[in-house]
């Protein structure tokens, strides 16, 4: 098991860490818990919650924050970036073929029933390219780390990612909290990230627009992640509205305030594809804004991420993103893939089914731990009903091993313990640049031995620090 | 600014405002209740009338007793008008505009609703009562401290204000409806004392009642009382006051969009209808009719203040 701050023969830490460990070691533990619920009161007070659904009085709870940063020293950090920039090229390349040329599909490279038949390709994009040429403006690549120099792709998330609230309000929490350890480290900044964004939604605009008006477009208050919502429209200075107050003027998508309407030209949606256009996608939706899709059509309006980017971070398709990324980059991918079984090829259903207990199985389409099953953890109960929902259903579900996850310690009654963590970066996309915040969002899995890290099933977060030098 | 976030802010106000006027009518109830042997029976069915919900009242509890009165009040969560029902609706509203909301505002917000949530999580006992009653409508004053001292005083102030004083006249105009007999001439022949107590308890309830006892040298009337509630302007909760506070933020808003509203026009002849009747003697009011007629106009008001800016 690899431990980022204590797998190392010195007994003085990593490198990244050693000036942490020694701070750590001149703190008070009841000190430390004490600001430890500081920061807990400060995030109810504040209100950053979050909704869990199914839980019927829709209670909204924190997200445990972990006071002990992740730290990735900058050749570490330099390297991921790269392959993830890498990888979001190949991403926006494959979207433009997709829905355009279709090369990939005859290059024989990803079958096409593959393509048609999954539920997160819009015949609807066909022919058409987004203003600007771009497909997803925000990406989150999840990554994971096994050892030293291992580090995988576990998915992207071209779709909606979220999770960059977190990655702020960490940041800002620390900061608050210990000022004084941010003077011994060169920690790169982050906040410039709802600039950044900001800047990046704009540069799709069509120049002869002087002062673009962007809207972050949330499902409500209601919704998982309207904290993040309402963070980000605010950092932006921008409106943030429902689908309920938009409606299309003249081929315009415009707002209604109280003293009119307004013209927009950029929609930050928070929603999924579903539910932005009754009259284009599902009727039944009561979040969307009539004809707002033949706006975007016409070129009228920027949506980010554009409608059908799922197709590329869909967990069927994940397993070709080797293949993708040599295809439209014509290089070697800088970062692995997790080795994938799709079930639905009978050969690896076969493998997966006789080694169930040794993997993770997930479904394809299934999205913030739900519905999966971690083999090694499974009661012998669990792994046969898993096995009876395998074998009527193989398409739904993809297999990967069970890797083990790097640890970082967290704060616990008796001092540091080490826990599984995983960890997110959030990418921006514009016409002629991609910028990776050096930073990211780590999730850390707060029961003992535990690899779930979602903070739907208690996962917990940790600011995450890239070094200057 | 959307017309949506508008309709948030407006009711916002609006909720936090009819909680902090329901906790105090409780308090100022419970004062009067307290020295009495009926537990102010009367007093208490008043207030589940007003808001018709006495049949709730009956199904959630065996039978009238002040506590029960006092929790149905503050607590229970099928009752649209109880404090914690009414919170969390100014919350929820609070929250869908939090990016229109200082930080200060929205914390004072928040931590109202997460202190109320707590206090009122079991059954209040009589022991706690004055000091859960007391946090509630701090809760209220520190959100209007925040507003006043933190926010742009905009468009955004406005529709908060305007919620606030809708309903804030709404509240003195059922207060007083529900006392006006006992305010009328003949009060006399029903009996001095008693009427006296009903008096202070509605004063007490609008947070009156050492005001108008110091301006009159404790000599208070019925009519003085219908005077001070209906048309003093030195008074923050009088009807004047709150027209005047109306029609103050409607004119913000139509020099602001450069319209003209409807809402205004109705606001002012409110404002001026007033100030005709106070030039009449009060004793020839007929006063039901005139604070039924009230009532209906200042409903009516709300509703053309939503249709004028687009507030959904």
């Amino acid at each position: 098991m690899f431990d980022e701050m204590l797998s190392d023969q010195s007994h003085r830490g990593r490198e990244p860490y050693r000036k942490l460990l020694s701070w750590l070691e001149n703190q008070d533990l009841k000190k430390l818990s004490k600001k430890s619920k500081m920061a807990e009161e400060l995030f109810r007070r504040v209100g950053i919650t979050f909704n869990v659904y199914g839980n019927e009085d829709g209670e909204e709870r924190l997200i445990p924050f972990d006071l002990i940063p992740r730290i990735l020293a900058l050749d570490e950090w330099q390297k991921l970036e790269k392959g993830i920039i890498q990888r979001v090229v190949a991403i926006n390349a494959f979207l433009q073929d997709v829905y355009n040329g279709q090369e990939i599909i005859r290059a024989g490279i990803v079958p096409d029933e593959l393509i048609y038949t999954n539920p997160a390709f819009l015949p609807q994009m066909c022919g058409f390219i987004p203003p600007g040429g771009v497909y997803t403006h925000v990406v989150g690549v999840d990554i994971i780390r096994t050892g030293i120099d291992e580090f995988f792709v576990l998915e992207d998330n071209a779709r909606v990612p979220s999770g960059v609230s977190y990655m702020m309000e960490n940041r800002s929490t620390m900061l608050h909290m210990f000022p004084e350890l941010f003077t011994e480290h060169n920690v790169k900044p982050i906040s410039n990230y709802p600039k950044e964004l900001f800047n990046s939604l704009i540069s799709c605009v069509k120049t002869d627009i002087p002062d673009p008006n962007v809207v972050v477009l949330t499902p409500g208050i209601f919704n998982s992640a309207y904290y993040e919502h309402s963070f980000l429209a605010d950092e932006m200075g921008a409106e943030l509205v429902q689908g309920t107050d938009m409606e299309i003027s003249n081929g315009q998508v415009v707002i209604r305030t109280t003293s009119g309407t307004e013209k927009l030209d950029v929609i930050y949606r928070r929603v999924d594809d579903d539910f932005i256009d009754p009259l284009s996608f599902d009727s039944k939706s009561m979040l969307g804004t009539p004809g707002l899709f033949d706006a975007y059509r016409k070129g009228n309006i920027v949506l980010a991420n554009a409608p059908g980017a799922g197709i590329a971070d869909d967990k069927a398709i994940y397993s070709y993103m080797p293949e993708i990324i040599k295809f439209y980059t014509g290089e070697t991918p800088l970062l692995d893939n997790i080795p994938t079984w799709k079930c639905s090829d009978a050969e690896s259903l076969q493998y997966v089914l006789e080694n169930l207990r040794e993997l993770v199985v997930k479904e394809v389409h299934g999205s913030g731990g739900y519905g999966m099953l971690i083999g090694p953890a499974a009661s012998k109960r669990e792994l046969s009903s898993f096995a009876r929902k395998l074998k009527s259903n193989p398409s739904k579900y993809v297999a990967q091993p069970t890797l083990a996850l790097s640890t970082v310690p967290i704060l616990t009654k008796s001092g540091l313990a080490p826990r599984h963590v995983d960890f997110r970066p959030f990418v921006l996309v514009s016409p002629d640049t991609i910028k990776v915040t050096p930073g990211g969002l780590t999730r850390v899995a707060l029961k003992k031995g535990s690899l779930i890290v979602n903070s739907s099933q208690g996962g917990g977060t940790k600011d995450t620090w890239v070094l200057g030098v | 600014m959307l017309g949506r976030h508008g309709n948030n802010l407006f009711w916002m106000a609006r909720y936090l405002e009819r909680s902090e006027n329901m906790a105090r009518r409780i308090q100022a109830v419970l004062h009067h209740s307290l020295s009495r042997e009926d537990e102010g029976r009367e007093e208490w069915a008043e207030i589940i009338a007003t808001s018709e919900l006495a049949h709730l009242f009956e199904q959630k509890y065996d039978g009238f007793s002040m506590m029960n009165a006092i929790n149905f009040l503050l607590r229970e969560r099928q009752n649209l008008n109880s404090v914690i029902t009414l919170i969390t609706k100014s919350r929820q509203n609070g929250r869908a505009v939090r990016t229109s909301l200082t930080q200060e505002v929205w914390m004072s917000l928040n931590e109202t609703w997460i202190s109320s949530e707590a206090l009122l999580r079991r059954p209040v006992n009589i022991h706690d009562l004055p000091i859960v009653l007391e946090e509630i409508i701090k809760g209220s004053s520190l959100f209007r401290g925040a507003l006043y001292g933190t926010m742009l005083h905009n468009d955004i102030f406005n529709f908060l204000r305007l919620g606030t004083y809708v309903e804030r006249a709404d509240n003195t105009l059922r207060n007083v409806y529900s006392k006006y007999h006992r305010l009328l001439p003949t009060a006399n022949v029903i009996g001095v004392s008693e009427s006296q107590s009903q008096w202070e308890v509605m004063l007490r309830s609008l947070s009156a009642w050492r005001s108008l006892n110091w301006l009159k040298k404790g000599r208070i009337d019925p009519f003085s009382v219908a005077d001070f509630l209906i048309f003093d302007q030195r008074m923050p909760r009088s009807i004047n006051f709150c027209y005047y506070e109306v029609v103050s933020n409607l004119t913000d808003l139509a020099r602001l969009y450069k319209k003209e509203y409807k809402s205004l026009d109705l606001a002012r002849t409110l404002c001026c209808q007033l100030k005709k009747d106070r030039a009449k003697n009060i004793h020839r009011i007929d006063l039901r009719y005139f604070i039924t007629e009230h009532i209906i106009k200042n409903n009516e008001l709300g509703s053309i203040i939503a249709d004028d800016f687009n507030l959904i």
